[in-house]
């Protein structure tokens, strides 16, 4: 076999494989109903995709998630520009931020569900939650990291404060910020599926939970597929957009060979 | 244990697995190492590219060989299949009379980009003693390897720090002791002391030379630097035109031994090194 | 130094401005700081501190620990025999992109709801951060480095231990953090959807019957577990990394 088809040729295999050790593990009833076997979540799974509510429930998800993901940036972006442009904010900021860090959004559900009950509203405040951190701090790195000679450079050609602000320091934040953004999406689609799951938001959170409670396990392993799916493909969408809009930064040029 | 006569170094406890060859006596006649034919073609069908075409030559024993070329004419990949690191596409590179097939356990390599070379995780003591380790040798043999190798670079006091708190010239230094201190016949350097430099490169050049006497080693050196090889070298392997051929090996008359100043101000250095010149440069 | 002083401040000024907001605070969701305060000693220090913080504690130590284990093994495994490499890539891309929280419910499915389903979902959701920042790590393990374990005639297992495990390690590291904070979410997660003991259960409690300053209680003590884990591990870090992070240092002044 050619060598450059032959990992194609294992990863199908290991594809493959998997599929059939599931069927088989299903079969043999190793966990009871539990365990359904591969085709009946893929046929139930088929079902599910042509009723409408799944896809209500997948629009849900997916604009919660980036609605959230706007809002964040957009809120992210104006905070870590302003914290980043003085001196005093920024450590004050960085050092509350500091202990905010590692505080993930599932431990202040409970208070989120609470005040705001289980509706779209708290799952939005929740993915906020969760992914202004993360943009704000490498806004603030980004404005850190602006080139003294190029700031210096426009002032000479008195351009204000805010000019500068706007046509320097935020380009040369932006790989920054891109970054950050490549992290948030996919953060945002687990956290609104958390608040589905957990706090009853609307979505396919909410739905694995009902199927689990139902126990359809069928629906349950078919809902999860989808997340898996879906994961990919924000992936995918994350990683086409910030190389279209950074496609001026140096990482992403094409070595001119000598 | 070998049986062949070992040069004058101390015992060396080395489990070689290279006893399927036939055991060749080193006599005066036979090169330590001997390249023939030599070639190297990466990729295959429409992408091939043959880096070296028909290299020969050879190295005898306790020898100080330089190899020169213009840049890119593939002097790494020579050694990369001299060091046993990639097989030859055709030819034969022997050492002692055996196809070299694998890293020979008599041969060291000191690399060029020393940054990548050392092991930043550990100190320069324990990077020394990292190749030694599988020799099976006592505790004592061991620190006095790392001992006489660091005194003999110069770095005896460097040797509980790390490698990337040191100098550029340093780093190569505590290559060049790991080498010593893993005692090879034979050591092969490729452009070693092209990222120093030119004061650090004065004294490792004559540190080369020094080695070369204390321990009869024989030395593979390629440079870029034509007035580095004609110092250095008892011979001179030319290399021209990509692919890489074997353009003139120049016999380097210079007396022993060699010092900076007085040597290079010879007439004699102008003349063999404008002759290795001409040679380079002369049109493919 | 004037910026250490503000770093310092800040939170603290940041507490007592809590303190003084919610002193006469009648507001349901938003008890006095004070009374949250002695909620949280009566409830942690010490009456639920066995049977729940050393639970929820201790899962998430076995879990992580597990996790960190089989991780980096597997990812030695995958990362050096190519047809493993080659059959896993595919499934361990998908599975990375599901949200490790919707694992729970399959596992309450399979398993059932007590602490063998906990640690089994901790450990299986934190597992694949790691493995895959392993393989990423061995993979780009220089060349030159492998160049010279192979002209000095390492043994293989020298040249997986000494060489390879180490080269790798600044990597495996960010893995490992990733996986630490995905075990913490997962422990709080199976607690809430399936037990009624451990931090996470209690709080989730709490908030249901309209305990709000117990609520509260439990929320600071997740920030706090989740602040100070964090913090052993930067240590951790800062122990097992100190010469990746000291060249790291000498790398960028120069």
């Amino acid at each position: 076999m050619k060598a450059s088809v032959r990992p194609y040729a294992f990863s199908i295999v290991g594809v493959a494989g998997a599929l059939v050790i599931w069927q088989l593990l299903a079969e043999a009833k190793v966990a009871g109903t539990a365990l359904p076997p591969a085709t009946t979540v893929f046929t139930t799974l088929a079902t599910i995709l042509g009723t409408g509510t799944f896809w209500s429930s997948l629009g849900a998800t997916i604009g919660i998630a980036l609605l959230a993901l706007a809002l964040s940036a957009v809120a992210g972006v104006a905070l870590g520009l302003l914290v980043g442009s003085f001196e005093s904010v920024k450590y004050a900021t960085l050092a509350v931020l500091e202990f905010l860090k590692p505080v993930p959004p599932i431990v202040i559900l409970p208070l989120a569900v609470l005040v705001l009950g289980p509706t779209a509203e708290m799952s939005l405040f929740l993915v906020v939650f969760g992914c202004l951190l993360p943009i704000v701090m490498q806004t603030v790195d980004g404005v850190q990291g602006t080139d003294p000679v190029a700031r210096d450079t426009a002032r000479s050609y008195g351009m204000g404060e805010g000019e500068i602000l706007a046509r320097v320091v935020l380009p040369s934040a932006m790989p920054y910020i891109g970054t950050a953004m490549r992290v948030a999406a996919p953060a945002a689609l687990v956290v609104t599926v958390v608040a589905g799951l957990l706090g009853g938001g609307p979505g396919l959170g909410q739905n694995i939970y009902q199927a689990q409670a139902a126990g359809d396990y069928a629906g349950l392993y078919g809902l999860v597929i989808v997340l898996g799916v879906l994961g990919l493909l924000f992936q995918g969408a994350t990683r086409l957009a910030e190389r279209r809009v950074l496609h001026w930064h140096e990482s992403y040029r094409e070595v001119v060979p000598r | 244990m070998s049986n062949r006569p070992a040069p004058t170094l101390p015992t060396r406890n080395r489990k070689s697995t290279m006893a399927q060859q036939p055991e060749t006596r080193v006599s005066a006649a036979t090169p330590r190492l001997d390249v023939a034919h030599l070639a190297k073609t990466y990729g295959s069908g429409g992408k091939a590219r043959t880096v070296i075409e028909d290299l020969t030559f050879t190295v005898d024993a306790g020898e100080v060989v330089c190899i020169v070329g213009p840049s890119g004419v593939g002097k790494t990949t020579l050694l990369k299949c001299l060091a046993g690191l990639q097989p030859a596409t055709s030819g034969r590179a022997a050492i002692d009379g055996r196809t070299i097939s694998g890293p020979p356990p008599e041969m060291a390599l000191v690399f060029q980009d020393y940054n990548r070379s050392l092991m930043p995780w550990l100190t320069v003591r324990k990077n020394l003693v990292l190749p030694l380790r599988h020799l099976k040798l006592s505790a004592a043999e061991l620190k006095e390897r790392c001992d006489s190798a660091l005194a003999a670079v110069g770095l005896s006091h460097a040797d509980n720090q790390y490698p990337w708190q040191l100098s550029g010239g340093m780093q190569q230094r505590v290559a060049i002791a790991r080498a010593l201190a893993y005692r090879p016949e034979i050591l092969i350097m490729d452009e070693p002391f092209a990222s120093v430099d030119a004061q650090t490169r004065f004294d490792l050049e004559d540190l080369c030379l020094k080695i070369r006497r204390d321990f009869n080693m024989t030395i593979l050196v390629v440079t870029h630097d034509i007035d580095e090889a004609v110092y250095l070298a008892d011979r001179v392997v030319v290399l021209g035109s990509r692919p890489a051929r074997v353009l003139k090996v120049v016999d380097v008359d210079l007396p022993a031994p060699r010092d900076q100043i007085t040597t290079r101000s010879l007439p004699e250095f102008a003349r063999q090194r404008t002759e290795v010149l001409s040679l380079i440069k002369r049109p493919a | 130094m004037r910026n250490w002083v503000i770093g310092v401040a800040a939170p603290v000024l940041l507490l007592v401005a809590w303190w003084f907001l919610s002193a006469d605070s009648t507001d349901p969701f938003f008890p006095p700081l004070q009374t949250i305060l002695v909620r949280f000693q009566e409830l942690w220090l010490f009456e639920h501190f066995q049977s729940d913080v050393l639970l929820s504690l201790g899962n998430l130590f076995l879990g992580f620990v597990i996790a960190a284990a089989a991780g980096i093994a597997l990812g030695f495994i995958t990362a050096l025999v190519a047809p493993v490499r080659w059959m896993l890539d595919p499934l361990i891309h998908f599975l990375r992109g599901i949200p490790p929280v919707a694992l729970v419910p399959i596992f309450i499915s399979l398993i059932g709801f007590g602490t063998q389903m906990r640690v089994t979902s901790i450990a299986l959701a934190a597992l694949f951060p790691t493995m895959i920042a392993t393989v990423d790590g061995i993979r780009s393990v220089s060349n030159d480095l492998l160049d010279v374990s192979r002209v000095y005639r390492l043994t293989r297992k020298e040249r997986v231990l000494k060489v390879l495990l180490p080269a790798a390690t600044p990597q495996i590291f960010s893995g490992l953090q990733v996986s630490l904070q995905v075990a913490f979410i997962v422990m709080i997660a199976s607690e809430m959807l399936g037990s009624s003991q451990g931090i996470g259960a209690m709080t989730l409690l709490a908030q249901q019957s309209f305990m709000t300053a117990d609520m509260w209680a439990g929320i600071l003590l997740l920030g706090v577990i989740g602040f100070l884990v964090n913090i052993l591990f930067s240590l951790l870090r800062r122990r097992v990394l100190s010469w990746y992070i000291g060249s790291r240092r000498l790398a960028r002044a120069s």
